[in-house]
């Protein structure tokens, strides 16, 4: 303390600090779910995992070069080898190239419903939660109407009535499915509704679309990631299991639900015509399962840090 | 509490007409019926007392009616692929079969997963918690087609452990044949334990925030108490939410594990009906499941309001 | 009068993804038995942290209490206790308040239970006309209802068998109150119990503290914001500012003899009758500095009116004016201008 002198008693011209500065970086809650999915190794191999089925997906079927589709007796039943990778079929065909082909209806089918899970929920659920009152009380009676039947039921009906085609499938995986997303994004924006924010903007006269448009989707958009991610691999089960009890797709096209019903036959004679088909299924429910769970956790602010 | 029930009770039998109505005019927009295939090679005379037997050759809208007010007493009239069996008779056949298989599979999943729910919560961070997640995430990520085909591959095929196929019958229906029934219960409890393990876990760390966990802490309560009075029945909340999925899940499931392996019961009665288009038994037990699925929402509001106080059912009127 | 509780050099971290925020750099005070105390500051200035430290309610981690500090109570280190010791002392010897009584109520839990838990837990016996007895759930329950009407809850039968949910914002607190004092705590903290109610209510809860506290002679430790509060409870004031002691003294030397321009400022804060001149009321101008890199100069400086350039560069030390008023602030040392500065420097010796 010997060194004090009157020079640091000197007064500190005032305007000198920032007093409101924030010394901490500021982090956006996008950048932040980012950082710590980034930092969840679990999400980041199976980012990686869903990366290498995409290329396969699109490149395999034509890495090996080999036939598919046409039916050659000479290569019945093969065990896998270096020519093919994962075999043969009953009907000669490279399995490789098929399961991989399969993968691409499969996942194909799934974003599709997805989609239209997505779009059909958020337009309804956003209808509902924004004119509220009468609408809302009916729209929300026939969700609950919807909700209360067992869905694999209505999809196995549906299934019933239409032809085996990928339309049909498509409606068939749909028809219920948008309820949970419908509801969800009622619950959402109705506490949203709630908020100054939209109060402002419906005074200074936005219209009702600019509003759902502008406003209460980018707030939704955590909960509709979050649905893609499970409803995905949801949809690839569903497609298999459709397939499995031959309610599917029509047993000449190519899924990964129609490979493992096929090989489920041959089973006890070839299982690599059931193992190949159905590890690369799991494979990819599991990269978005585990995605998922990964996204939860970084998208949900109560886990900030 | 009476007027909601009552009100309720309105609300699930207007549902169920709506099922019922719709089913009876998808069936009728199916391409053919279940007679097409059956009387290809028979007389023409024949064929039409067929139709008149099963009363496919009055109008649809006639069809409708009979066919509404027989599910009002109860009647779902007879099967066409199988002579002689009526709904009743299926339910009485095949209902206690699938009704083990259920109970089997629901007690154990949900059982199993709600213990690994609050170990992996209790030890949170750990390694134990790492496990349950990942072995969690990894048996939802198999179907349950898959699994059981192993299991049969493995067990049953390999080691010899347990019969392929087939269920206990006569005086061991309930109790008994246990050897039968162990590889279609595990194939169907897996879901169960997956999805109720995570769900268990994630609302009891939620719970675990609250602040009035600090307070049960600050009364000096042990761990294992705060656990048992505190987090527990508040986390349950939430998971109820997943019950009456459950139930669903364990229809579906009965669906794929029936016809793996091949149990006689209502699930692949159910998709024999379908795919054979027999219109009468997809009819009724299209029914009977949605009221079954129906019945277990409505008991799930009401347990809710018995495990939180907050929720207060409003009567009749809103 | 003995020591019931010292804090010493107590030092509380929490670790985050941003690096290590130290919360409490440093806090040393101590609780008399039967005597009230308040610590002031304004929010994230460690009062909190600083009150669940004292509770063993710091969860490790992500916070962590460093090394060399010591919390005795009655002599003993509660950091060094065990889960039996612990959970004596939690409930039994100190209970604690907390701001929102809403959320810090189990909502599936009747009122009635909640006391009833914590009497079950610390008392073996009770005292039914004057006789000793064993105590039972029913009569923890008969002991739950008294506590329920001691703190001025009317039909406090039915109400015991209430949820929190159907208690007003008042009520809630006086449970809370009732659970805390349940056991008659030697020592009670009151974490910003009136922050989250009404004005009227405010004065009602604080006079219930104060009642009680002298009717159980319990030491209670006020943590609040808001000097106003403190006025008629708290025979000491500790003032904390970012993670530090800024002063401390007797309540009539801190409100009339404040010794650190941080206090000036908290008190000019506080709304008053007695301003004649249409005054406006003064409020503080910044925010205060980042714990997570703490300045090393007085934490204060930067928001100061009256900062220098030694402030800037070491802390101060205490400063003491007798009488156990103390204040850390360079403006006492020796060669520090005094011409504008709001209070007298010089070293008080009555």
């Amino acid at each position: 303390m010997a060194e004090l002198t009157k020079e640091s008693f000197k007064r500190v011209e005032p305007g000198r600090f920032d007093s409101d500065s924030i010394a901490r970086p500021t982090v956006t809650y996008w950048q932040d779910a980012w950082r710590r999915l980034k930092k969840n190794p679990i999400a980041m191999f199976s980012l990686v995992l869903l990366f290498l089925c995409l290329l396969m997906v699109i490149f395999a079927p034509s890495l090996r070069g080999l036939d598919y589709i046409s039916i050659n007796s000479k290569t019945k039943y093969l065990e896998p080898n270096s020519t093919y990778w994962f075999g043969t079929d009953n009907l000669g065909r490279d399995l490789f190239s098929r399961v991989w082909v399969g993968a691409r209806v499969s996942l194909i089918v799934a974003m599709a419903c997805t989609v239209i899970q997505i779009v059909v929920g958020c337009a309804y659920g956003g209808i509902m939660a924004y004119f509220g009152g009468i609408v809302d009380e009916i729209m929300m009676r026939i969700v609950e109407i919807i909700t209360s039947m067992p869905s694999m039921l209505i999809t196995l009906l549906i299934m019933m009535v239409l032809d085996k085609s990928l339309g049909a499938l498509l409606l068939a995986m749909c028809i219920t499915s948008w309820c949970g997303t419908a509801r969800q994004m009622r619950g959402m924006i109705m506490q949203l509704r709630e908020s100054e924010y939209v109060m402002a903007a419906e005074t200074l006269g936005a219209k009702p679309s600019r509003i759902i448009v502008k406003h209460l989707l980018p707030n939704t958009l955590s909960i509709l990631i979050l649905n893609v991610a499970s409803s995905i691999p949801r949809y690839i089960f569903s497609e298999a299991s459709l397939s499995f009890l031959g309610m599917g797709l029509d047993s000449n096209q190519i899924s990964l639900g129609v490979l493992i019903s096929n090989g489920q036959a041959a089973l006890d004679l070839y299982p690599h015509l059931l193992i190949w088909p159905a590890v690369v299924l799991c494979i990819i429910v599991l990269a978005f399962n585990l995605l998922g769970d990964g996204l939860r956790d970084a998208l949900d602010p109560k886990l900030r840090q | 509490m009476i007027k909601y029930t009552i009100r309720r009770f309105f609300v699930m039998l207007f549902t169920l007409f709506i099922i019922a109505t719709a089913t009876f005019f998808l069936l009728a927009a199916v391409p053919g019926d279940a007679l097409t295939a059956r009387t290809e090679r028979l007389q023409e005379k024949t064929v039409i007392n067929l139709y008149k037997k099963y009363g496919l050759d009055k109008p649809l809208m006639e069809r409708y009616l009979i066919t509404m007010k027989g599910l009002a007493v109860g009647d779902f009239g007879e099967s066409i692929v199988f002579e002689g069996q009526t709904v009743q008779s299926i339910i009485r056949d095949k209902g206690p079969i699938s009704a083990r298989l259920g109970l089997q599979t629901m007690t154990l999943g949900v059982g199993v997963g709600l213990i690994l729910g609050i170990i992996a919560a209790m030890k949170k961070g750990t390694w134990i918690d790492y496990a349950i997640v990942t072995l969690s995430i990894l048996l939802i990520s198999i179907p349950h087609l898959i699994f059981g085909m192993l299991l049969q591959k493995v067990f049953g095929a390999e080691l010899r452990w347990f019969p392929i196929i087939g269920w206990p019958k006569g005086k061991d229906l309930w109790f008994g044949g246990w050897e039968y029934t162990v590889l279609p219960t595990l194939t169907g409890c897996f879901s169960y334990i997956a999805s109720y393990a995570r769900l268990l876990k994630t609302s009891m760390l939620d719970v675990m925030n609250q602040d009035y966990i600090l307070t049960a802490e600050s009364k000096g309560l042990s761990r294992w108490q705060i656990i048992r009075r505190h987090v527990l029945r508040n986390s349950f909340i939430p998971v109820m939410t997943n019950l009456p999925m459950s139930v669903a899940m364990c229809i579906t499931g009965s669906f794929f594990i029936e016809s793996i392996f091949a149990i006689p019961g209502f699930g692949k009665y159910y998709v024999e009906a379908v795919s054979t288009r027999d219109v009468s038994i997809v009819m009724g037990q299209t029914v009977i499941i949605a009221a079954i699925y129906i019945v277990v929402v409505f008991l799930t509001d009401i347990l809710y309001t018995v495990i939180d106080p907050r929720i207060r059912i409003r009567g009749g009127k809103k | 009068m003995s020591k019931l509780l010292e804090v010493k050099n107590l030092r509380v971290s929490y670790h985050t993804y941003a690096g290590e925020v130290q919360s409490v750099r440093g806090v040393t005070f101590d609780v008399e038995e039967g005597e009230a105390i308040a610590i002031v500051g304004e929010s994230g200035c460690g009062k909190s942290v600083t009150a669940k430290s004292i509770m063993g309610l710091i969860k490790t981690p992500p916070g962590e209490i460093k090394a060399g500090s010591e919390i005795l109570y009655r002599g003993e280190n509660i950091l060094n206790y065990d889960k039996k010791q612990m959970s004596h002392y939690r409930g039994g010897e100190s209970a604690i308040i907390f701001q929102d009584a809403l959320a810090a109520l189990n909502p599936t839990m009747t009122v009635g239970k909640q006391i009833v838990e914590n009497l079950m837990m610390h008392r073996k016996t009770i005292m039914v006309d004057g006789k000793e007895v064993k105590l039972t759930k029913r009569l923890a329950m008969q002991e739950a209802v008294k506590m329920l009407k001691m703190v001025g809850i009317p039909n406090a039968e039915q109400r015991a068998k209430q949820y929190p949910h159907e208690y007003s914002g008042g009520m809630r607190q006086r449970a809370m109150i009732a659970i805390a004092f349940a056991c008659q705590p030697k020592l009670l903290i009151a974490d910003e119990p009136t922050t989250a109610l009404d004005v009227t209510i405010q004065a009602q809860i604080m006079d219930l503290i104060k009642d009680l506290q002298k009717q159980l002679n319990t030491s209670v430790i006020l943590i609040t914001h808001d000097l106003g509060v403190v006025a008629n409870v708290a025979k000491r004031i500790v003032v904390m500012y970012s993670g530090n002691i800024v002063e401390r003294g007797n309540a009539r030397d801190i409100f009339y003899h404040p010794k650190h321009p941080y206090t000036c400022a908290l008190l000019e804060a506080v709304p008053r009758l007695d301003l004649k001149n249409k005054q406006e009321l003064a409020s503080i101008e910044g925010t205060p500095p980042d714990l997570l890199a703490p300045p090393k100069g007085c934490p204060f400086s930067t928001r100061c009116k009256y900062c220098m350039e030694i402030c800037c560069e070491q802390a101060p030390a205490a400063t003491d004016f007798g009488d156990g008023h103390e204040a850390a602030c360079w403006l006492h040392h020796p060669l520090a201008p005094k011409d504008d500065v709001p209070f007298k420097t010089e070293v008080r010796h009555e």
